[in-house]
């Protein structure tokens, strides 16, 4: 009975996450380090994630409109101070790929009214699509803004006959009316998680990437599991100082590039970004 | 101008006594059979006026239908909301109408528990007012839905599945506190109506008889019906005031409970709350001057009355001054940079217009109200009224729409976003959706409580028993109030 | 024995407070001031009065109401929290207080209010007709002394009632 369960799992009902060790006992904890030192704009992991991910390409004039699904979107930034070359305008602009952070405290999850979008065991924040009814407030909370909402019918226009056929068949074509946002590549990770538990191991490092890792042709892009100590990803964390469950971390070694954006909102993300460095004598 | 009575006899006659005697809220030649004439005139035959504005706003209202089912069959893009910009004008209204909805209620519940009479003719048409906003707001939640078809996944209902609505969502606590509203408060409206009802049935005949019959239950109004129905109506009210002010402050934990700049505010509970009464107020004026003409309710929509009204209405509207400063001048004072630049961005930014526009009708238009002649003209008065209300409008407005363009992450940063003529025109039909049920109801149900201005008659009557008859009505200690119907009050 | 009815009509509520006093004191047999019901347009607590107590007790379910609902709405909400496929958001508590709080105090209002009107249309005995004598002046501006008693004292009473400038007195087969 549900009174029974809540009495018996009480503590664990009223634990506050994320908390130091929490990723201890669980074998999966997905999380990213993007280099943006290496990334060079090409947007390469944006199209890989539109093939991946039957993702709607909206047409130039919705794009203007603000209606574009692009769940990983390579921003462009020019410093203080630097003017726009009209002839060139990437010229000088630093890139930056933005994607669902994953946030351990995600701000999109607790004022969801139908509860759609949650923490899954392995520190995904996932979206139900079924479940979504649209109120969008998720995106009103989301301080990254990489929620993207079917404000039209894409299906009915993205893919005319025959490109329903390059549609992903192991990913959901979202209908309108529907909150959507970057998975990790969800249907990968699920497929390598179920084979490897019927193998009775735990995935390795390296064997499921997402498409937009697996695109980059600098390799800026590092995917895997934190849980697991050994992976790339969990030495990167590791070298660069930044702590899941902190928002303030302490560096004590000079040089290190990792940050967390936005950290001072609490919203723990997953995804640590290298800072870019940069000559200073030009 | 003073007024002298005859000193008393043993009084020394020299003395000449001012006589400073209380206005009275409603003339003297109301009688308790005139009260039941004239409300039920209100439901056979109003003005020309009520075909007028029913017709334009069943009018509005199509429109407005038109606009949502080309919404709903295209999909949300037509609004023009994107992907900073999700709730554009659909929410800034959907607050706008829950706080239109909160004087009525709150007000007359506070009045009768502090045994204000004055709200006796006027409390009915306010709780009406309450009760079609909310509905008028509740639409909204729907038509903002992106998939209106599964609207039923917030209510929380027992299904096989053990699915349940999210109950940490402020979204959730609003349609839990909405839900609770609306019932209450058209309980309450209902209760307050059945002694009125009754006499709706006895005095009408066919299907409107079948109708006043079957919603009056057989109040007869015996002793036994009296004494509990006071009882609860008085608990009733004693649970409303404080529902009502928890509706609003959950309604600003929408904003206050996210993490975006102008929104994260620790004094948005109150804010909202007396926004809500500031708006809910200069409707429940508007409405005054409204059915004071189109259903001839002169003898019972005083000037006295509608003094009072005014006066409260510019006390909360300095209150929520206050209030709106004040979470400027913490944004302001605070360290938190974000929200300071917001605030900046509101004030000369992309919306500085509506930022200032409302500072101009809400904060600005309210000390007209301390001119005599504007309390005095109605036209004039009915004017300002929908000015402020235009004023508050404009504060929700320009509560969303800059903080989503403006947020804490800079490549969202928008110029210049502006709602697509879908949403203006659902906008618009919300309007033609209120008055039109809100003029069925005057049309159907009395507008002015029969039962409670016969006790203020009542109560004026034995007053003047035990102290003697007063100076009459018309000449008061305002002096003769210069009427607008040649003098008669 | 088979009870007849009286009802007497009053435009000046002094005049049908003083009949109700020489009712009381009028000694009649096998008549008692429980059976007059007072029928008027708006509430009068000093003839209500004269008919001696008659409790109301609405405020005990409103008691009860407020009492029962917010605790069992906020056993639900919890236990449905957990009962739910174990979801996570935010990092918050799975059974966070300061929501379920906000949950629980709509609910003792909801449940206050609706436990107040149920117990009041069952105290007014609403919805019904059952009441034998009516006349529509009483929701007009008269009131309405309503009188049941044995045939046989009928027109004692009516003798009472008619001392009092009634503007009219009906009996059963006024009907």
């Amino acid at each position: 009975m549900s009174l029974s369960n809540l009495i018996k799992n009480w503590s664990n009902f009223r634990t506050r996450r994320p908390y130091e060790g929490q990723y201890d006992d669980s074998p999966y904890k997905w999380a990213m380090v993007i280099d943006l030192d290496s990334c060079i704009g090409c947007n390469a992991c944006t199209v890989a994630c539109y093939a991946e991910n039957n993702l709607p390409v909206v047409g130039k004039e919705r794009f203007g409109k603000g209606h574009a699904m692009h769940w990983i979107r390579i921003e462009r930034y020019w410093g203080e101070g630097e003017t726009l070359e009209t002839e060139f305008p990437e010229r000088g602009a630093q890139y930056l790929p933005m994607l669902c952070q994953q946030c351990e405290a995600a701000p999109c999850e607790p004022v969801c009214p139908v509860g759609a979008t949650h923490h899954s065991p392995d520190g995904l924040n996932t979206q139900v699509y079924n479940r979504c009814v649209g109120s969008r407030y998720c995106s009103a909370n989301c301080p990254y803004k990489v929620r993207y909402f079917n404000w039209w019918n894409y299906p009915e226009r993205a893919w005319p006959n025959p490109l329903e056929l390059q549609l992903n068949p192991d990913v959901t074509v979202r209908s309108k009316g529907v909150m959507e946002k970057c998975t990790f590549c969800m249907q990968r990770l699920r497929a390598g998680m179920d084979k490897a538990k019927t193998d009775g191991r735990i995935l390795a490092d390296g064997e499921v990437v997402t498409a937009c890792a697996q695109a980059c042709p600098t390799s800026a892009i590092t995917f895997g599991n934190l849980a697991d100590k050994n992976s790339k990803v969990a030495k990167m964390w590791k070298t660069q100082q930044v702590d899941l469950a902190k928002n303030v971390q302490e560096k004590t070694e000079d040089g290190i590039r990792g940050y967390r954006i936005l950290e001072d909102l609490n919203t723990y993300p997953s995804i640590v970004y290298l800072e870019r460095l940069r000559n200073m004598a030009s | 101008m003073s007024h002298t009575v005859p000193s008393h006899p043993q009084m020394d006659v020299q003395i000449e006594r001012k006589f400073v005697p209380k206005q009275k809220d409603l003339g003297e030649d109301v009688n308790w059979a005139q009260i039941n004439k004239d409300v039920l005139r209100s439901l056979e035959k109003p003005r020309p006026a009520f075909w007028i504005i029913f017709f334009s706003a069943l009018a509005l209202f199509s429109f407005g239908v038109y606009c949502e089912v080309y919404q709903y069959q295209t999909g949300m893009g037509v609004s023009d909301l994107n992907n900073p910009q999700v709730w554009g004008l659909y929410i800034a209204t959907f607050i706008f109408w829950i706080g239109m909805g909160h004087s009525g209620t709150l007000l007359s519940a506070l009045l009768h528990i502090i045994h204000a009479d004055w709200r006796k003719p006027i409390y009915r048409y306010s709780e009406a007012m309450t009760t079609f906003t909310l509905m008028t707001a509740a639409l909204f939640v729907l038509v903002h839905m992106g998939r209106l078809w599964q609207f039923y996944y917030v209510v929380a209902y027992p299904n096989e599945r053990w699915v349940w609505p999210n109950f940490t969502s402020p979204l959730v606590w609003d349609a839990t506190a909405i839900g609770t509203y609306l019932t209450s408060s058209l309980l309450f409206l209902y209760m307050g109506m059945i002694p009125d009802l009754a006499i709706c049935r006895d005095n009408a005949k066919g299907a409107r008889r079948a109708l006043y019959k079957f919603l009056s239950l057989g109040w007869q109004g015996t002793d036994r019906q009296w004494g509990n129905f006071k009882v609860a109506y008085m608990t009733m009210a004693c649970f409303l005031m404080p529902l009502a002010v928890s509706v609003h402050s959950i309604v600003s934990t929408d904003f206050a409970v996210s993490q975006n700049p102008g929104w994260h505010v620790t004094s948005f509970p109150p804010y909202f709350v007396l926004g809500a009464l500031y708006s809910g107020c200069s409707g429940i004026i508007t409405l005054f001057i409204v059915l004071r003409y189109v259903f001839r309710f002169e003898a019972y929509m005083t000037q006295p009355i509608l003094n009072k009204l005014i006066k409260m209405t510019f006390a909360i509207a300095m209150v929520w001054t206050y209030l709106d400063l004040i979470e400027y001048a913490t944004t302001w004072y605070g360290s938190d940079e974000v929200a300071r630049q917001d605030l900046v961005y509101r004030a000369t930014g992309d919306y500085a217009l509506q930022f200032w526009g409302m500072i101009f009708c809400a904060m600005v238009m309210p000390f007209t109200l301390l001119i005599r002649f504007v309390r005095q003209n109605y036209v004039v008065l009915l004017i300002i009224s929908l000015i402020l209300n235009v004023g508050m409008w404009l504060e929700r407005f320009q509560i969303i729409t800059p903080t989503f363009a403006k947020s804490h992450y800079p490549w969202t940063w928008t110029a210049g976003w502006w709602p697509s003529w879908v949403q203006w025109g659902i906008v618009a039909g919300s309007f033609g959706w209120f008055t039109m049920l809100f003029m069925l109801y005057c049309k159907i149900f009395p507008s002015v409580s029969m039962y409670e201005v016969k006790e203020m008659v009542h109560e004026q009557n034995m007053h003047d028993k035990l102290h003697g008859a007063q100076a009459p009505a018309h000449q008061t200690a305002l002096g003769a109030i210069p009427e607008m119907n040649g003098g008669k009050i | 024995m088979k009870k007849t009815h009286t009802l007497a009509l009053y435009s000046d509520p002094d005049e049908a407070a003083n009949a109700l006093k020489d009712l009381k004191s009028s000694g009649i047999s096998g008549f008692r001031m429980d059976d007059v019901i007072i029928k008027s347009p708006i509430d009068h607590p000093e003839l209500s009065e004269l008919l001696g107590p008659r409790p109301v007790y609405i405020q005990w379910f409103t008691l009860l109401g407020v009492l029962l609902g917010p605790t069992t709405g906020l056993v639900l909400i919890a236990s449905a929290q957990a009962s739910f496929i174990y979801q996570v958001r935010g990092g918050r508590p799975v059974v966070p207080f300061p929501p379920d709080m906000v949950l629980t105090y709509e609910l003792f209002i909801l449940s206050g209010v609706l436990m107040t009107v149920l117990s009041t249309f069952v105290a007014m005995k609403l919805p019904g007709n059952r009441s034998p004598l009516y006349n529509a002046s009483v929701s007009e501006d008269k009131i309405g002394i309503l009188v049941k008693t044995d045939p046989a004292s009928l027109p004692q009473i009516n003798e009472i009632l008619g001392r009092h400038k009634p503007l009219e007195i009906m009996g059963d087969n006024a009907r």
